[in-house]
């Protein structure tokens, strides 16, 4: 994280932000279970117990195959048993990375292409939205986002990271909160914009397009996961729900 | 490019050539295909003609008979053994009935190596023979004739008696004459300015060489019949090696004039040619005559033969027979592009004038100062020539004053030429600039269409602007045909009468008819002008600026193009009336800010331009996107250095130099057509590459370096070019530049400029004169007492915003204190170099200033002394304040903005404070514009505010989101009477860094206990991290009714407060409380009755901020 001198405080937790941001919809993507998990994973924790044979023989024919076993095993593990995601190390939390280099860059390219805007704090909120397989959104995840532009001290980035890490703490414990997703659903990354930006201004606002989500027409319920408040970023994370009678139509 | 060459080898190519002709005429089968198109006008008859069929149509059936004709006549011509070349080239149409008939005249041409049409073809006929005409074909001779000459045959018998070929001009047909532009005069006149030496000297050699070259004219006539447009070219080219021209010759010359469209130019090409080949590498001069802007007076001769002699098989080959004017056949295409465009000739006229009128250009600058007194209604007059090309052109023709007539470039049968001006009898017809003649003809069959006439255009707007210069001291000059004229200081009784008495003197001098407009500014001026067309004018009074602008169509609008005008109809805006519903926000989010902008202005016809700033030029290039063909790189490499030529010319004539050089190409799409338009561009995608150097250049060969690598940029198939545009920017001015080492400094910077020397030292003494601060102070105060401080600044900003780069170290008094002493070191020092060591003393007395007015002295209002200063009589705008006035610039935007609102309530103070620059009341303030300004300049203004004010100002919401924790204007009168518990409480209970609310419920038992534990977790502490504690305390009380529910009451509004607090920044911290709360209120009644007596209030908070509901499991 190498961040330049004369970096405006703006844009030095704009970059902080774009990067958190990447770590957070990776997790809620995670905790949603959109994606498989590593379904052999628990199976190292329960090694079988292989039943001794006093015979010679059959005990190196048997220490042979117990090899050729555990060989396969590593094989299974390491190849097919992995999910989706990793598990790495991110503002000294554990996190998941997306392994599919796809699902990464989608993720990436497209808070990347944010910064910007962030900086510029034009950027109202970031939205993570599941869907199910008609296009109703189910569930969102939603990063509401106040940058001060005002604000003109220099920001300490461990400061911020600091506060932006109980976020990763707290999704990672909230699974409680959401609600169980039905196979087979959708998801995608949407950015609230306070005001379009003028395409053709910049390369930037090209690659943003209006979306076309449908939205819930019952008032929605929030679920306040975490906010931070401090200058110049604001961040508030909480999960929108359709209310309970739209759900039960659905 | 060698481009001298001697006659003797441009000779040998000229026989190399006739004997390639010879060559193809032998051959059958391709005379064959020629008389087949000769005969058709249609494309279909050579495909008719390639299918075996021979007589299926009337199209091919002619095919072959002319194909017969012709081999006949050329069989006869064959057997007559003895014959002259006197009318080699001359393929005659004998229409109607002459003195010689026409069977005695086809003998004529038999003999003498002459042609004889026998049907009437544009592409083959090279004269019309009759002797007289009927009334309809005379009045429609273009139709008639095709642009040909229609000669008596007369022209014939003394040819053959002189036994050479006579011009044909004095034998031109009576009727026709009176019609024809008159241009022999013209070329006697120039070609009587020839040195007689040269004359005489070159006679002997040209007279041969000319001889020799005129037959080739003729065959290449014979093999690309419709290059008519080249012939002139050819010709042209031939004078320019012939060094002179006796009258004689030129006659010859002159004998292809009424054949091109482009006659006029042609001719004055040929004689700027003649005149300039006795300094014949004049384009390497750089300095070019003041009134011939065209810059393109370098002919590169014999490479011109080269390629010419090149082209013709390849052309053949191709069996086109169009490709006249393009790239491929004319050497000089660029030069006589740029010579017959009219864009160009508007783009360059700017040039000219300035340069005939140069003092008088500048000499306006002193009108900005002159315009502080602002009480004066402004009177703007803008004139405007009615459909200036036409009617110059038909200047001298009044019978055509009410007929229809277009300008235009070609006048071909097919009519794909473009009109580029009609008159309004033409326009009652529906013709429009941009139509093709074609359609045009259409509407409006008897449409007299005529070519530019350049010269014509030049001498007109001349003395149009001398009138207006005579008459006006500000002019400001927008096209040659049209310009402003600013009369505020003029003091005029009666405009109209003034406009009126204008618009006849530019009648009696031009014979052209103009018409004005005048308003209270620019944009009225113009707006005022539409109404008036044609030849009338009109005056919007400030009174009816409304009722006019009311439904007024938006396209109306100067800056509102098809695009926008599209938009707007979306938005089913189609007046300025409808327009001016809209709110400037909205239309800035719509359209962009500067767009909005505007919009919001014009619909109000606000305009705060200022006559007489010209604007400086960014960027100069030429584009040629017509006639654009290559068949290889070589000849885009040809063309490509012309154009550089060409651009360094309009460089040098702008006297600057350019750093980043950008190529535009057009690049055929794969999929399209040949365009509509002939030898147009088409449909096209445009690419650019562009590379900056580090030193400003205009010079020809590294342009010529520049380009050639741009080119390789590209990859392209040449072929698919078509059109290359080339541009510089980044200008510098060239003197400054050529200091070297000075160049980057700011002396050069400042001192540069084009502006009249005399006059800057003028200003410049003039002030020193004065001692610096005395002459601040006092202009303070006569600025002071001047008024109306918003139009000062409004004319400020126009200086700002128009970037007027005029240039000179300004005064010291006009300095900023402030910004001079806020400069970098080495900025201060070089400063203080130009002001010869003044500028430290002036920082010294500015501090002595700058302490006594300290009292109000803050930033804001620095800048508005700065402001006022600028605004010194005799000022020029200073760049120096630009680079600094950024935040000033904002300031301004922000009087600008209040003074929309309310321009009428400026009041004149006769104390006047420093602080009558803010508005006197929050209504002045537009909203919006406080809003773009930057928080801490906001801030400062905020302050600036009278204290009511800025609580109204505060409590927007849009203008202060989350400022609620500042708002703590009712904290004071409430703490006069602590205990009374009441809902009229202010938002303040969380305010400060001690909550108000601990002292204010001290009495009340439950909550002192809050407050305690509160206090004891340290203030900054957030209430759910207390509320566990408290409530787990709230057991141990007990409470009596009646405080019971006034602690309710109490608790309420307390949370309520933190809920308005908290909501929109830390949701989380609500929700944490609430929860708790509501846990809470499971066991305890009193928390239940506070839960049930909040949520509502906190679910309609969220749903503000959220637009959704806290879900509460």
């Amino acid at each position: 994280m190498q961040r330049k001198e004369n970096e405006t405080p703006q844009g030095q937790a704009a970059s902080v932000l774009v990067e958190f941001l990447e770590v957070a919809i990776t997790a809620v993507v995670f905790l949603k279970g959109v994606y498989p998990s590593g379904f052999l994973l628990p199976s190292l924790d329960s090694p079988s117990s292989m039943p001794f044979l006093f015979f010679f023989f059959f005990f190196f024919l048997l220490l042979l195959l117990l090899l050729l076993l555990l060989l396969l095993l590593l094989l299974l593990l390491f190849d097919v048993g992995k999910g989706a995601f990793e598990r790495r190390r991110y503002m000294n939390v554990v996190v998941q990375r997306a392994r599919h280099p796809q699902l990464r860059y989608y993720i990436h390219a497209t808070v990347s292409g944010l910064l910007p805007f962030l900086q510029k704090g034009m950027v109202d909120r970031v939205a993570v939205v599941f869907f199910n397989t008609d296009n109703v959104p189910l569930e969102k995840f939603i990063f509401k986002l106040t940058v001060n532009q005002s604000y003109g001290s220099s920001v300490e980035g461990v400061d911020l990271q600091i506060s932006l890490r109980s976020f990763l703490a707290k999704l990672s414990v909230s699974e409680s909160l959401t609600k169980k997703l039905p196979p087979d659903c959708r998801w995608e990354i949407t950015g609230n914009f306070q005001l379009l930006p003028e395409t053709g201004t910049s390369k930037e606002a090209n690659f943003w397009i209006p979306t076309d989500t449908k939205q819930w027409e019952q008032p929605l319920f929030i679920t306040p996961i975490r906010s931070m408040s401090s200058d110049p970023l604001c961040l508030q994370f909480y999960i929108e729900h359709p209310s309970l009678s739209e759900s039960s139509v659905l | 490019m060698d481009s001298r060459l001697s006659n003797s080898s441009s000779s040998t190519h000229h026989s190399n050539s006739k004997k390639r002709k010879k060559n193809a005429t032998a051959n059958n089968t391709n005379q064959k295909t020629l008389g087949v198109a000769w005969g058709s006008k249609s494309l279909s008859a050579s495909s008719c003609s390639s299918r075996k069929s021979p007589f299926s149509d009337f199209s091919s059936y002619m095919a072959h008979k002319n194909c017969k004709l012709q081999n006949q006549f050329d069989s006869e011509a064959s057997a007559s053994a003895a014959r002259k070349p006197i009318f080699s080239g001359v393929s005659i149409f004998v229409d109607g009935f002459t003195v010689p008939s026409s069977q005695e005249l086809r003998g004529y041409m038999l003999k003498y190596d002459g042609r004889f049409e026998n049907y009437f073809s544009r592409h083959c006929v090279t004269h019309i023979i009759c002797s007289n005409l009927p009334d309809s074909k005379v009045k429609n001779i273009r139709a008639f004739s095709a642009g040909l000459p229609v000669v008596k045959p007369t022209w014939i018998l003394d040819s053959i008696a002189a036994n050479r070929l006579l011009s044909w001009v004095p034998y031109q047909l009576e009727q026709v004459a009176s019609n024809q532009p008159k241009l022999s005069a013209f070329f006697t006149l120039k070609s009587s300015k020839m040195s007689e030496d040269t004359f005489t000297n070159a006679l002997c050699q040209v007279e041969p060489d000319v001889q020799d070259s005129f037959p080739r004219v003729g065959q290449l006539k014979e093999r690309h019949p419709s290059e008519v447009g080249e012939m002139v070219e050819v010709c042209r080219q031939i004078s320019n090696e012939s060094n002179d021209i006796s009258s004689k010759k030129t006659d010859v010359f002159m004998m292809e004039e009424p054949i091109g469209e482009r006659v006029i130019c042609d001719e004055e090409k040929l004689a700027e040619a003649n005149s300039s080949e006795t300094n014949n590498e004049r384009n390497t001069e750089g300095e070019l005559d003041p009134t011939y802007q065209e810059p393109s007076t370098s002919f590169s001769i014999p490479c011109s033969d080269n390629q010419n002699v090149h082209q013709f098989p390849s052309s053949e080959a191709t069996g086109s027979s169009k490709q006249c004017h393009s790239t491929l056949t004319d050497p000089n295409f660029v030069e006589n592009y740029f010579k017959n465009s009219r864009l160009h000739f508007i783009g360059t006229w700017r040039q000219r004038y300035r340069k005939r009128f140069p003092t008088l250009s500048t000499g306006l600058n002193n009108g900005i100062s002159n315009s502080n007194k602002s009480d004066i209604k402004s009177v703007i007059l803008h004139v405007d020539m009615d459909c200036f090309f036409v009617s110059v052109v038909i200047r001298n023709k009044p019978a055509l004053f009410d007929k229809p007539v277009a300008v235009c470039h070609s006048n071909n049968s097919k009519g794909t030429s473009e009109i580029s001006s009609a008159n309004y009898p033409a326009r009652s017809y529906g013709i429009r600039a941009g139509m093709f003649v074609r359609d045009a003809k259409a509407l409006c069959p008897h449409l007299v269409t005529f070519p530019y006439n350049f010269e014509a255009y030049e001498e007109v707007a001349d003395q149009f602007y001398s009138i207006l210069h005579r008459h006006c001291n500000k002019v400001q000059a927008v096209s040659c045909d049209e310009a402003f004229l600013d009369f505020t200081d003029a003091m005029v009784e009666d405009p109209e009468l003034l406009a009126s008495s204008i618009r006849k003197e530019i009648y009696e001098t031009t014979r052209c008819t103009a018409s004005a407009g005048i308003g209270g500014n620019m944009l009225m001026a113009r707006i005022a002008t539409r109404t008036a067309k044609p030849n009338g004018q009109c005056y919007i009074t400030p009174e009816r600026v409304d009722d006019h602008l009311n439904q007024l169509p938006v396209d109306a609008l100067p800056g509102i193009g098809y695009v926008l005008q599209e938009k707007l109809k979306k938005q089913s805006v189609n007046t300025c009336g409808q327009l001016r519903m809209i709110s400037k926000n909205s239309l800035q989010k719509e359209y962009g800010m500067k767009t909005g902008e505007m919009l919001w202005n014009y619909s109000r016809g606000i305009d705060y331009r200022s006559v007489g700033i010209i604007q400086e030029c960014k960027s100069i290039g030429a584009d040629v996107n017509w006639g654009v063909r290559f068949r290889d790189m070589k000849d885009c490499e040809h063309f490509l250095i012309n154009l550089c030529k060409e651009v360094s010319l309009r460089l040098q004539c702008c006297g600057v130099q350019g750093r980043t050089f950008t190529l535009k190409i057009k690049k055929r799409r794969k999929d399209a057509d040949e365009p509509a338009k002939f030898m147009g561009c088409g449909d096209c995608e445009n690419l650019s590459h562009s590379v900056t150097i580090p030193l400003a250049t205009e010079n020809v060969e590294i342009l010529q370096r520049i380009v050639k690598q741009l080119l390789g940029c590209f990859y392209i198939d040449v072929k698919e070019i078509r059109g290359i545009g080339l541009h510089v920017s980044r200008l510098e001015n060239a003197d400054t530049s050529k200091q070297g080492t000075e160049k980057y400094t700011l002396k050069s910077w400042l001192t540069s400029g084009s502006a009249s020397v005399e006059k800057q030292k003028y200003h410049m003494g003039h002030n020193k004169h004065n001692s610096d601060c005395a002459n601040c102070a006092s202009s303070h105060g006569c600025i002071h007492s001047q008024g109306s401080s918003f139009q000062i600044d409004n004319k400020i900003l126009n200086i700002h915003v128009s970037g007027d780069p005029i240039s000179t170290p300004p005064p010291l008094c006009q300095l900023d204190v402030e910004v001079i002493r806020n400069l970098p070191s080495e900025v201060f020092s070089e400063l203080n170099e130009i002001y010869g060591g003044k500028l430290i003393d002036f920082i010294a007395k500015g501090k002595g200033k700058c302490e006594s007015s300290s009292s109000l002295g803050n930033s804001l209002e620095d800048d508005a002394a700065t402001c006022k200063e600028e605004d010194l009589p005799y000022s020029d705008p200073i760049p120096l304040n630009q680079i600094f006035s950024e935040n000033k610039a904002m300031q301004h935007e922000r009087v600008l903005g209040s003074g929309h609102g309310s321009c009428s309530q400026v009041t004149h103070n006769s104390n006047i404070e420093r602080d009558d620059l803010l508005p006197s009341s929050l209504s002045q303030i537009d909203a919006s514009v406080l809003q773009q300004i930057p928080e801490d300049l906001k801030a400062v203004i905020l302050e600036h505010l009278p204290a009511h004010r800025a609580q109204d100002f505060c409590s927007t919401p849009a203008i202060c989101p989350g400022r609620i924790n500042q708002d703590s204007v009712g904290v004071d009168t409430s703490k006069n009477c602590p205990g009374t518990v009441n809902h009229a409480l202010n938002d303040s209970l969380w305010a400060g860094n001690l909550p108000s609310w601990m002292d204010k419920f001290k009495d009340s038992s439950c909550l002192r206990k809050l407050g305690e534990i509160y206090h004891r977790s340290g203030f900054n502490s957030q209430l759910s991290s207390v509320l566990p504690q408290f409530l787990s305390e709230f057991h141990h009380l007990d409470l009596t009714q009646e405080i019971y529910d006034e602690t309710v009451n109490i608790m309420c509004e307390l949370l309520k407060q933190y809920v308005k607090v908290k909501i929109e920044r830390d949701i989380e911290e609500i929700y944490i409380c609430f929860r708790l709360l509501k846990r809470f209120a499971v066991k305890s009644q009193f928390f239940s009755r506070v839960y049930n007596d909040i949520f509502p209030f906190l679910q309609a908070a969220v749903d503000d901020n959220y637009g959704g509901s806290l879900f509460m499991p």
